[in-house]
């Protein structure tokens, strides 16, 4: 390189820019190929949900989405159940609360040790197996859904006295089912961190999708 | 309608509109993000955490800045940030010199949807500072005032990157610029 080559100008001068390497890089930029539609949507989708289960006080007090949104979101965060094999996606599985729904929050669903509940989903031969660790102690724990019912009293959940994790395993025929918790009876808990649904009258719920098999 | 329209419908809770900005600017991110780490899924994981943290503060976005310069403030942050998480892991770019010599130059052009390998694996051996500030400079095209506002560094600090990145650039891609 000489010393009246480009590069040896001012260096504040915006002259040296090389015109060749400009050339390449913008060709750089150029070859890629713009992402396709469904890309983009994975993108919008993942953020939505992600930003459902942020806590608060990161949103800036503006625009904290509602669970509702997790419409939007659920066709990727979906538990996924397939061939043996639990199938997660994003964020969801083993789901852990550290932030607070209104049910999350409420009285008795939240502990000593942790600040939400936590609860995971399990396949377990033919059915999925709920657990849902709540960490100050509750009466009485139910799982509902739209495979009982949305019966409280159908699907009593069993505290497991190794942990306390309160649990519950049900036969879920293939498909999309939604499901919540009933604390003591009167209280409805969804997983913060679960996948949730739109409210079909029952209030928020979390869903799970069981695979066709295959 | 503008970005500032969807930024206002975002705030109100309107999430197609942010799925509209996201289309946007998405291709912009990833092209950025893939030139600065060299990693596609590496970029894509990054783009999608800019998107992310611009989504939740985007109550903190004043109006008076373009909302690209904006978000792409927030993806170079994103990108430094992986690429420290990187450099921690002990993960290495790639630096086979070897390999970056022997690969095939591009000629004149480039065939559409086929990258330029040795130019990104050249742009991974630079200081990343040096990269961030070509890439900004040279694929965004924008001004030194406005890399200056994005990424908090002075302008003549900014030239000194573009200046040094280049000319390392150039010896690590021999020939092929010359030519």
């Amino acid at each position: 390189m000489t010393p009246d080559h480009p590069f040896h100008a001012d260096p504040h001068d915006a002259s040296v820019d090389d015109p060749a390497l400009v050339a390449r890089v913008q060709a750089s930029y150029a070859a890629l190929p713009a992402p396709d539609a469904a890309q983009v949507a994975r993108c919008t989708t993942a953020v939505l949900a992600a930003a459902m289960h942020a806590p608060s006080r990161r949103t800036g007090g503006t625009v904290r989405p509602q669970w509702w949104w997790g419409a939007a979101a659920a066709a990727v965060l979906v538990i996924t159940v397939s061939a043996g094999v639990v199938r997660r996606s994003g964020i969801a599985g083993r789901v852990r609360g550290d932030l607070g729904t209104s049910a999350a929050t409420a009285p008795g669903a939240t502990a000593p040790g942790a600040t939400a509940p936590v609860g995971t989903t399990t396949e377990r031969g033919d059915g999925v197996r709920f657990d849902l660790t709540l960490p100050r102690s509750a009466r009485a724990v139910a799982l509902v859904g739209d495979f009982n019912g949305w019966d409280a009293n159908a699907t009593p959940m069993v505290r497991r006295p190794t942990d306390g994790a309160w649990s519950a395993q049900v036969p879920l025929s293939p498909g999309r089912h939604v499901y919540a918790f009933v604390i003591d009876g009167t209280r409805w808990l969804v997983d913060p961190l679960a996948p949730q649904v739109p409210d079909e009258g029952y209030g928020p719920a979390n869903a799970v999708v069981v695979d066709l098999p295959r | 309608m503008t970005d500032a329209e969807l930024v206002v419908r975002t705030r109100s809770g309107d999430p197609d509109a942010f799925g509209t900005l996201v289309s946007r600017y998405y291709h912009a991110c990833w092209r950025f993000a893939y030139h600065m780490l060299g990693e596609r899924a590496d970029a894509e994981d990054v783009v999608q955490d800019a998107f992310l943290r611009a989504y939740l503060a985007i109550g903190r976005y004043d109006e008076r800045d373009q909302f690209r310069g904006w978000l792409f403030r927030i993806l170079t942050n994103q990108c430094h940030n992986t690429l420290t998480a990187r450099s921690r892991r002990s993960r290495r770019f790639v630096q086979d010199e070897s390999a970056l010599e022997s690969a095939p130059a591009p000629s004149s052009g480039f065939a559409s949807g086929v990258d330029d390998a040795a130019l990104v694996r050249a742009l991974g051996q630079l200081d990343p500072l040096q990269r961030e500030a070509i890439l900004l400079k040279y694929a965004e095209g924008l001004e030194y005032g406005e890399m200056s506002a994005m990424t908090g560094a002075g302008e003549s600090a900014l030239k000194m990157r573009v200046k040094r990145g280049s000319e390392r650039l150039r010896v690590l891609l021999g020939r092929s610029i010359d030519a």
